[in-house]
């Protein structure tokens, strides 16, 4: 008895450390209704694992606008994805800490749901494994997951958001992944004046409906579906970043014929993207229309619907101005805040 | 009560054998396996050096091309040793702080890794992967902190932020007289979920499974043998699988810098240093000898 006797008051003092008092507080945390527009591609699988909820999105945009993501406090996810910008920016490419330039152009935020690839390259297939990628590259934020975690566990207003979210305090990279990918699940541009022309409630312009007619005819096959991007990889010699990290979705695949690939981009809010080009080669819309008209460099995997056609585009100057007529139809001022 | 004490004072007179045991006690359980890797090219060591160096290993390829390492690194994971009998004996293969390690030539303590526990027994093989397995290549800071932190570190850069992935192998060097550089870098791409067929599958998978006979048994027991482990650098360029020229430019064809930081030119290279997976499955490794 007498093992029992010196261990019974050990297990009682272990006990009484332990937070009996403690009733967790159980929040109410309905899923968000998302208005998905009818006409869009069928959402992302992954969506419906990890389906935007109340306080999964508001905490997701809380740690959105985080800085202390990065090493030195000074960069968030907004810093480079700019609500004003489509949630892109105007830089040629990403600046991350201390200046440091990124391989690539900040691709913009806006109807990821209804995405199958993310990135230039399509590197990602979900989102929810994207958010560590920018955390731990030096060229970004240059932190680390458990170094993020260390500098806002202990801030009473992400206690509270963990504990509404997930029932209880805990800050895991899971979660962290988990709720900006929600937050960006509801960042859902469809109320430009192209989608209200479609839904009968504005008209184009003269020149805005002959943009759109020869848009059809000769932009269409790569940027089709209401997204604007048929979400395949193209070469369509644009000029090519050397470096040496730079491969396009061949970067990814290995695949010699998907060399300097890249994600054929979403036209939406187009007006506020620039510069265009995966490392930012084209300053405006009507640098990118002259080049195509110009003539874009020759390559082995060149889209045939460049090589086909004498590596080129040919667009007249009226039919220029008409086309970015159309294309800043697709702005949306609700969504960008303009 | 009486049981109790009788449990307590046989497990204190076990534990008091087990710190009795020493090496020349024959029945020991359990002892270490030393594993440790020489990197070569052919049969002498390599000595890494910068173009400039006048004491950096040259060596030649079958192409013809002369080249020298200034960095050399790679990681070893998923190790098992097998008894004669056929029995595989997995060493913390799904651990990677206890089970992996990272191999750089500019290190000597990194060279030799001491398997610890391994029972006692006769073992005629040894198999292990150049690289991480997918299911473990995440950059998972949580689970592995320890290996997380080594790959990581500033003088190591064994990671591949943007595939989420550790680097499998990071070579940097010089080649040709005129010392053009050179840089070699593998790891996996691949992205997906196995078995989910909702989700697609893609990339590269740069892991490599490597299988090696021992020239005699490796003898577990009241000592603790040590495996010599040969990587010979001469077939990265000239491999079973491939004969590689190096190439400097911007064209797809372009190998030896730039974009061979990326999937495109990496699957030579891979194959050559860790076997193609199917009919080559040593790659540049062989078993030197093994010190019983």
């Amino acid at each position: 008895m007498k093992v029992f006797q010196k261990i019974l008051p050990l297990i009682f003092l272990l006990a009484s450390c332990s937070k009996d008092d403690y009733e967790p507080i159980v929040y109410d945390n309905p899923e968000l209704s998302i208005n998905i527009p009818v006409v869009f591609p069928k959402l992302n699988n992954s969506f419906y694992a990890n389906k935007p909820t109340k306080y999964g999105v508001a905490l997701g945009e809380k740690l959105f606008h985080e800085k202390r993501f990065s090493a030195d406090n000074t960069i968030s996810c907004a810093s480079c994805h700019i609500q004003s910008s489509a949630f892109a920016d105007n830089n040629v490419q990403a600046i991350g800490i201390e200046g440091r330039i990124g391989l690539r152009n900040t691709p913009p935020i806006q109807n990821l749901a209804f995405m199958r690839f993310y990135n230039w390259d399509g590197s990602k297939l979900s989102l929810e494994n994207q958010p560590i990628v920018p955390i731990i590259t030096h060229e970004e934020m240059d932190s680390s997951i458990l170094e993020v975690i260390g500098k806002i566990q202990n801030d009473a207003s992400y206690k509270e958001l963990f504990q509404k979210t997930f029932g209880d305090e805990n800050i895991t990279p899971e979660r962290i992944y988990r709720s900006i990918a929600q937050y960006e699940y509801t960042l859902i541009s469809a109320n430009s004046k192209y989608d209200k022309v479609k839904r009968n409630e504005a008209t184009f312009t003269e020149n805005e409906m002959q943009g759109y007619q020869v848009f059809q005819q000769k932009c269409a096959t790569c940027h089709s579906t209401e997204l604007f991007t048929d979400q395949t990889f193209r070469n369509i010699g644009f000029p090519i970043n050397t470096n040496s990290n730079e491969a396009g979705r061949a970067r990814v695949t290995g695949n010699m014929d998907e060399y300097m690939s890249f994600r054929v981009p979403s036209l939406r809010n187009v007006e506020y993207t620039s510069p265009y080009g995966s490392f930012g080669q084209f300053a405006t819309l009507k640098d990118v229309l002259d080049y195509f008209d110009n003539g874009v460099l020759g390559a082995d995997n060149l889209d045939p619907v460049f090589k086909n056609n004498g590596n080129r585009i040919p667009l007249t100057e009226q039919e220029k101005e008409i086309l970015i007529s159309f294309m800043k139809t697709l702005s949306d001022v609700e969504f960008t805040g303009h | 009560m009486r049981n109790l004490k009788k449990y307590l004072f046989l497990s204190a007179v076990s534990l008091a054998f087990v710190s009795c045991s020493s090496d020349d006690d024959a029945s020991a359980v359990a002892n270490n396996v030393t594993l440790s890797f020489k990197n070569t090219f052919g049969d002498t060591e390599i000595i890494l050096g910068g173009a400039t160096s006048s004491s950096a290993s040259v060596n030649t390829s079958d192409a013809g091309q002369v080249h020298r390492f200034s960095e050399l690194k790679y990681v070893i994971s998923n190790i098992r040793l097998i008894k004669a009998d056929g029995t595989e004996i997995p060493y913390n293969v799904n651990n990677l702080d206890k089970g992996a390690m990272v191999i750089d030539q500019s290190k000597s303590s990194s060279l030799s890794y001491i398997m610890n526990n391994i029972p006692t027994g006769e073992y005629k093989q040894i198999k292990f992967g150049l690289g991480v397995r997918s299911d473990l290549n995440t950059l998972d800071q949580t689970r592995f902190p320890n290996f997380y932190a080594t790959a990581g570190a500033n003088d190591t850069e064994m990671m591949w932020e943007w595939g989420t992935g550790y680097r499998f192998t990071k070579i940097e060097g010089f080649y040709d007289t005129d010392n053009k550089e050179m840089s070699i870098h593998t790891g996996s791409t691949v992205e997906g979920t196995n078995g989910d067929e909702s989700t697609y599958i893609q990339g590269v998978d740069a892991y490599r499974n490597i299988v090696l006979d021992l020239p005699v048994n490796a003898v577990v027991g009241s000592k603790a043998p040590k495996i010599n482990i040969k990587a010979d650098f001469d077939k990265l360029l000239s491999g079973v699988s491939n004969t590689i020229t190096l190439s400097t430019g911007n064209g797809m064809g372009d190998n030896a810098t730039p974009n061979i930081h990326t999937a495109v030119q990496m699957v030579k290279f891979v194959d050559n240093i860790g076997g193609n997976g199917t009919t080559d499955n040593k790659g540049m490794f062989s078993v030197l000898n093994v010190e019983n």
